[in-house]
């Protein structure tokens, strides 16, 4: 009974979070905070995703932006080919291969004039990759550390091919120039309140979407996995499978908020795979607080929030840097399960004193009946 | 060996070495269904290993497994479990992190597809079955309190649970009551005593006094074989067995 009451209001917690960031363009009329916070919310997206894999499973994917990055290139695509009859002078190519020296259209690229296409492109094509890699790993038992290393590593080899392959990928200024989103009618300028409202239904969905993975049983098994790997074997779940599973649909996450991103920047480049995006996740996701997907959306908010301030501000336009550096090692430091971890710890101290008992008195009392019964 | 039941596990001369030591050295064991059976030795005998060979968590170098009259020997761990057969490891292990409720619910496995349990909310074992393996174990006021939060006794307590709720034809149990104190293990002897026939049970257990309460029939392993077997009375009378434990007390202090 306790349990569902905690879980409705943590249901309410998410809704109310949901119906904030939607309500924020009523009282904002300013296209350029529209995309900038559009661009964040995007960010929150991506936290959440890697809150699944890292936070639920303990996968600590350090290369979650190579799933962001080919969700952005899908978009990219799709949308660089609506600009082709406009832009180009010849043979309708997209400009740079015209500059490349190439001839016709990559077959890969041809399927992207379909926009349903793209958009499930921009999902599977991210998630198959983080399937068919956590096969690899996860089959071979390859855990902590080590898995890592090989999601950072994977990440770089994604990028340096992108970069290499310059006539199909626009290389290093990747792709640019490109043309509207539009679907069903809509069309979604990127400094509108359109693009800001797609984003924050699909962040909402996507929330929603998680936290409902996170409360079935396989979001059950998965934090057992996290916990205490060997056991949940010989129970007879196949690891491996539950591992490959979040990770894929983390990675079809991190695609959706990497096509958002391409609507909401104009372009995608090979940045958005890099080494220094990735690692920001991880460190909203810890102060955020990786065992909460609320938490990881909040902390992204807040960290790209107060660093966007600070860089843009003329006092910090140095030491933005340190600051930032230093507001990660005190949450690391005093907050272990981040901003969410707190929240947690003040409302238990706040439900449990109306009781009319001291706070510390409630629990170890209970335990201590439960000791006796025991021995 | 009792007679009256079928064979449900039987290793046949099954070896096991890790870089040249040989833990288990053809060990022949037939456990009956629905059988209590004891395992014991002195330290090194390879008792856990014999149990880490049945549950899959190490590959036997040679010799052959077979449990319900299919060999075993070469399926991974989960594909082991799910024909049927529970591991208690030797130190506890539940999860920490999720409440005793949440334990139980992995704990019951009998759907382990990942999209299965996708659409399964709030676990998928109803609560008076829940409700009456915690009291089982006695952990009824912890259910929603976290695994981590328990004593040591109680933790053991808990990954038995687990075992149960897993429901699986046979159990192997690596020295369940170590680290409890007397009343604990009394009552740890009592519940193997409920379960006695509804499982086959294999406990690896140092504590003879333990073994006394609960045995039917008691294995001895020494140097990774099997030395002797039969009741209580006949081990202890026998010479090798008394050999064996040279040194170590006896068999009454192992």
């Amino acid at each position: 009974m306790l349990l569902t009451g905690k879980s409705a209001q943590q249901t309410l917690l998410y809704l109310a979070f949901c119906i904030a960031i939607l309500l924020v363009p009523l009282f904002l009329d300013d296209a350029f905070l529209l995309n900038k916070y559009s661009r964040y919310l995007v960010f929150a997206m991506l936290a959440v995703a890697l809150s699944l894999s890292w936070g639920y499973a303990g996968i600590l994917n350090l290369g979650q932006a190579t799933t962001f990055g080919l969700g952005s290139y899908c978009m990219a695509m799709a949308l660089k080919l609506g600009t082709v009859p406009v832009h180009t002078g010849s043979e309708g190519l997209p400009d740079f291969m015209v500059w490349n020296n190439v001839t016709e259209l990559p077959w890969f690229w041809a399927p992207f004039h379909s926009t349903t296409f793209a958009l499930v492109a921009g999902i599977l094509v991210p998630a198959t990759f983080a399937a068919l890699l956590g096969w690899f790993m996860f089959r071979g038992r390859v855990t902590g550390v080590y898995a890592a290393i090989i999601t950072l590593a994977a990440m770089v080899v994604v990028n340096l091919v992108i970069i290499d392959q310059q006539r199909f990928t626009g290389g290093f200024n990747g792709i640019t120039d490109l043309a509207q989103f539009e679907v069903a009618g809509l069309s979604f300028d990127a400094y509108s309140s359109s693009t800001y409202y797609l984003v924050a239904l699909c962040l909402s969905a996507v929330l929603f979407l998680s936290l409902a993975i996170t409360r079935s049983k396989t979001g059950m098994i998965l934090q057992a996995i996290r916990d205490q790997e060997d056991r949940v074997r010989f129970f007879g779940y196949d690891v491996a499978l539950y591992k490959i599973f979040i990770f894929a649909v983390s990675a079809g996450i991190a695609g959706l908020a990497g096509m958002l991103y391409t609507i909401v920047m104009e372009f995608a480049s090979p940045t958005f795979l890099g080494v220094p995006l990735s690692l920001s996740v991880v460190i909203w996701v810890a102060v955020g607080g990786r065992q909460s997907l609320l938490g990881a959306a909040l902390g992204a908010l807040i960290v790209t929030g107060v660093q966007g301030a600070l860089s843009e501000s003329e006092t910090f336009l140095e030491s933005w840097m340190l600051i930032m550096g230093g507001l990660f090692v005190l949450t690391v430091l005093f907050l272990p399960k981040g901003i969410a971890g707190a929240f947690e710890m003040l409302t238990a101290r706040f439900q449990r004193q109306p009781a009319g008992q001291p706070a510390t008195a409630a629990k170890p009392g209970g335990e201590a009946i439960t000791h006796g019964e025991g021995a | 060996m009792s007679d009256d039941g079928e064979i449900q596990l039987a290793l046949n001369d099954v070896s096991v070495s890790f870089g040249g030591f040989v833990a288990v050295a053809g060990l022949d064991l037939a456990v009956g269904k629905g059988e209590l059976r004891c395992l014991i030795g002195p330290n090194g005998a390879g008792k856990t290993t014999a149990l880490d060979l049945i549950c899959g968590k190490t590959q036997a170098t040679s010799g052959e497994i077979r449990f319900e009259g299919r060999s075993i020997d070469k399926l991974k761990e989960y594909e082991i479990a799910r024909a049927g057969i529970g591991r208690k490891f030797q130190v506890p292990s539940v999860f920490r992190e999720l409440t005793v409720r949440e334990n139980l619910h992995i704990g019951q496995s009998r759907q382990t597809g990942v999209l299965a349990n996708l659409v399964r909310f709030g676990g998928s074992m109803d609560d008076d079955e829940l409700e009456r393996l915690a009291e089982l174990v006695g952990l009824s006021d912890a259910l929603d309190s976290a695994a981590a939060h328990l004593s040591h006794g109680q933790t053991q307590w808990l990954e038995i649970a687990l075992i149960l709720a897993q429901d699986p034809a046979l159990i192997l149990m690596d020295e369940p009551t170590a680290g409890m104190t007397g009343q604990e293990t009394g009552k740890t002897a009592e519940l193997f005593n409920r379960l006695r026939g509804q499982h086959t049970l294999i406990v690896v257990e140092h504590d003879m006094g333990f073994v006394r309460d609960i045995a039917e029939t008691i294995s001895v392993m020494h140097q990774g074989k099997l030395l002797a077997e039969g009741s209580l009375k006949e081990i202890s009378s026998d010479p090798q067995v008394r050999e064996a434990y040279l040194g170590s007390g006896g068999i009454g202090h192992a």
